[in-house]
């Protein structure tokens, strides 16, 4: 008797660890969902509700917007991530982390319309430049490696107006980003590697 | 080593700072002359160089996927001038670039940031890469009095604009495209286009009848628009700039419902009548080269890899993931594959051999909001780029051990895990499996992603 409950014991310690391992194998399940399961939640948090916009022509702007949010996929790096992948109910409010060596670590900035931690606080022109030429507010240049900008900049201006404009309608987020640091808290930003210049003398 | 490396970058850079900081913002009064170059080049390489590159080459870390490319200083051609030409732009001519900025280009508007002194320092560091500052003198034109704005002139410059056959490279109706303005090069052979008569905000040197005038009489050196002094008469050169004035159309900012609607319209069937030019335009913009490309270890794209392929990440514990090769080639591109191939494979994440994807860091899921058009003209133009040998090994995944252990350290223990890209050498290793070259493991490029850890105040 004690000995089949030895086996069974056994058997059930067995059949966990077993299970936990197959679980942690299939966790997160990237191939058993299906395909859907990762386009639909950022289709839907992109395709927020436009229609309150009373102005037709932001209106008509914005969804032109909308669409080239929807493929140029800012909500990657802008969308905060938790336990379960993307946060959805904080769409584009920034705070992923890149650490660049030489670069200093830097925080996907809060896109979202609030007043104190958003995007309100910067004016058109100034979001278009860094857009169009990776200049922040404050003249700093950053470098294309963490967010794309030389792509962005082969948009047309038109376009990069619509998105500009979408950007002024989505739902606001409060959700303070911490700046841009450099190397170390005394040492200030580089804008290519050290060796760099060494390099171009050979 | 290590330390006194990394020591003698934080002093560098701390040096730098200050000097930027104290120079491009406040720009104090005086200054020993000696230093002036010196101060010149700081502000250049923390601010131009990016793009322009530290020698001026206009090879900079972000210049690779800039259409226009940033401007080569050392061959000492200059497009938007005021002076005859082929000649030398004028101080104030560089001045006016710089703060203004190109509409149309990435260069901005350096206007807040770079002022008074260090503008002028600047310019001068710009002129010393290249020899033609030394020896020659820039000959300015002399602007006479403008021709005003009237229907009249209008229509005499209509006549000029079919004179001096315009239409040719920019169209009949201003829009860029006549029938000569394909493949265009310029003299650096980068790709190059007609501009848009009808869209004034893209004009580099700027909108108003006398900066197109100064573009008609002095050319722009380096691209097929030539100078027509000479050609015709200056009066005539005012008619022609005053009827391009009256070319332009409304943007889409200043329009009102209807025209907003109409203009869409308008876009989307033009996207549908030529679909390797929309493709072209949102394989630029979403940047598909940003990953697709192969690198130096200085992270700059190598010349004629974009879209063939090469980036690796290493996505621990998924494995090491390599960028797919993009162009036509039949062998190693996507020559072979079918529409719906290509298709399946950037909405939904499925390769020709029926592999998913991982759901990062290629941006299917994003890319599944395409409408059928845009997915189509991506495909049409990826069908036109020219074929790029370049062989990309398979995913090297772990084995189950390593895959599980690696699961383990992640959700149990907790481990922050970072996410290393490597540039990809230029060597010949490429056929290697990437186990065998982890190229830059040690190197200082290593870029960190980390999305779980957030700080929140």
């Amino acid at each position: 008797m004690k000995k089949i409950l030895k086996w069974v014991g056994i058997v059930v310690v067995c059949l966990i660890v077993i299970g936990f391992l197959a679980f942690l194998y299939l966790i997160p399940p990237f191939d058993l969902l299906p395909r859907e399961a990762f386009s639909k939640p950022h289709a839907d948090a992109v395709a927020s509700s436009l229609e309150k916009i009373e102005d037709p022509v932001e209106r008509s702007l914005a969804q032109r917007g909308q669409y080239i949010m929807s493929y140029s996929d800012c909500s990657d790096c802008h969308t905060p991530q938790g336990d379960q992948g993307p946060n959805w109910n904080e769409f584009l409010a920034g705070g992923a982390k890149f650490e660049l060596k030489q670069y200093g670590t830097s925080y996907s900035r809060n896109l979202t319309p609030d007043g104190e931690t958003g995007l309100t606080r910067r004016k058109d022109e100034d979001v278009k430049r860094v857009l169009r030429s990776g200049v922040f507010h404050d003249g700093r240049f950053f470098p294309p490696t963490t967010m794309p900008w030389t792509s962005f900049s082969n948009m047309t201006e038109e376009d990069r107006h619509a998105l500009v404009v979408y950007l002024r309608h989505i739902k606001p987020v409060k959700h303070k980003v911490p700046e841009w640091s450099p190397m170390s808290s005394d040492a200030p930003y580089l804008f290519f590697p050290y060796d760099y210049a060494e390099h171009e003398k050979k | 080593m290590k330390i006194l490396f990394q020591a003698d970058c934080k002093f560098l850079a701390a040096w730098l700072w200050t000097v930027v900081s104290a120079l491009a913002i406040s720009a104090p009064a005086d200054r020993q002359t000696s230093s002036q170059t010196a101060v010149g080049k700081t502000i250049y390489e923390v601010h131009c160089a990016p793009c322009h590159g530290v020698n001026g080459k206009g090879d900079g870390i972000a210049s690779a996927l800039l259409n226009p490319r940033p401007r080569n200083f050392t061959t000492g051609i200059f497009k938007f001038r005021s002076t005859e030409s082929g000649s030398l732009p004028t101080d104030e001519d560089l001045t006016a670039t710089i703060n203004s900025g190109l509409h149309g280009t990435s260069m901005p508007d350096w206007a807040p940031f770079i002022k008074g002194d260090s503008l002028k320092e600047v310019i001068d560091y710009v002129k010393t890469f290249s020899p033609r500052f030394q020896k020659d003198k820039p000959r300015p034109i002399r602007v006479e009095t403008a021709d005003p704005f009237s229907a009249s002139s209008v229509a005499s410059g209509k006549k000029v604009y079919a004179k001096l056959q315009c239409a040719d490279c920019h169209g009949t109706d201003g829009a860029g495209t006549g029938a000569v303005a394909k493949d265009f090069q310029d003299e650096w052979n980068f790709e190059t286009n007609a501009v848009n008569l009808t869209e004034p905000w893209t004009f580099r040197g700027g909108a108003t009848a006398r900066d197109i005038y100064v573009r008609l009489r002095t050319g722009v050196d380096g691209t097929p628009m030539p100078s027509y002094a000479g050609a015709v008469s200056d009066k005539e050169m005012w008619n022609l700039a005053n009827y391009v004035v009256s070319m332009a159309r409304k943007p889409a900012w200043n329009m009102n419902e209807n025209e907003l609607r109409e203009f869409y319209a308008k876009l989307e069937a033009q996207a549908k009548a030529d679909p390797v030019q929309r493709g072209k335009y949102l394989v630029r913009t979403i940047g598909c080269a940003g990953c697709h490309s192969r690198y130096t270890e200085d992270l700059r794209i190598i010349e004629g890899s974009q879209l063939s392929g090469g980036l690796t990440f290493d996505l621990y514990p998924f494995g090491k993931y390599v960028t797919r090769n993009l162009t036509s080639d039949k062998e190693t591109g996507l020559g072979n594959w079918t529409d719906q191939e290509i298709k399946r494979a950037f909405t939904q994440g499925i390769s020709r051999d029926g592999r998913k994807f991982l759901p990062f860091p290629m941006p299917w899921a994003a890319l599944a909001a395409l409408k059928e058009d845009d997915q189509n003209a991506i495909v049409a133009y990826l069908r036109t780029v020219p074929a790029v040998s370049h062989k990309i090994p398979d995913p090297d995944k772990p084995n189950i051990f390593a895959y599980v252990w690696g699961k383990f350290k992640m959700l149990v223990l907790k481990e922050q895990i970072p996410t290393p890209v490597y540039p990809m050498k230029e060597a010949d290793d490429q056929d290697k499996p990437v186990s065998q070259n982890p190229s830059g493991a040690e190197k200082n490029f290593a870029v960190r992603v980390d999305r779980a850890k957030e700080v929140r105040p």
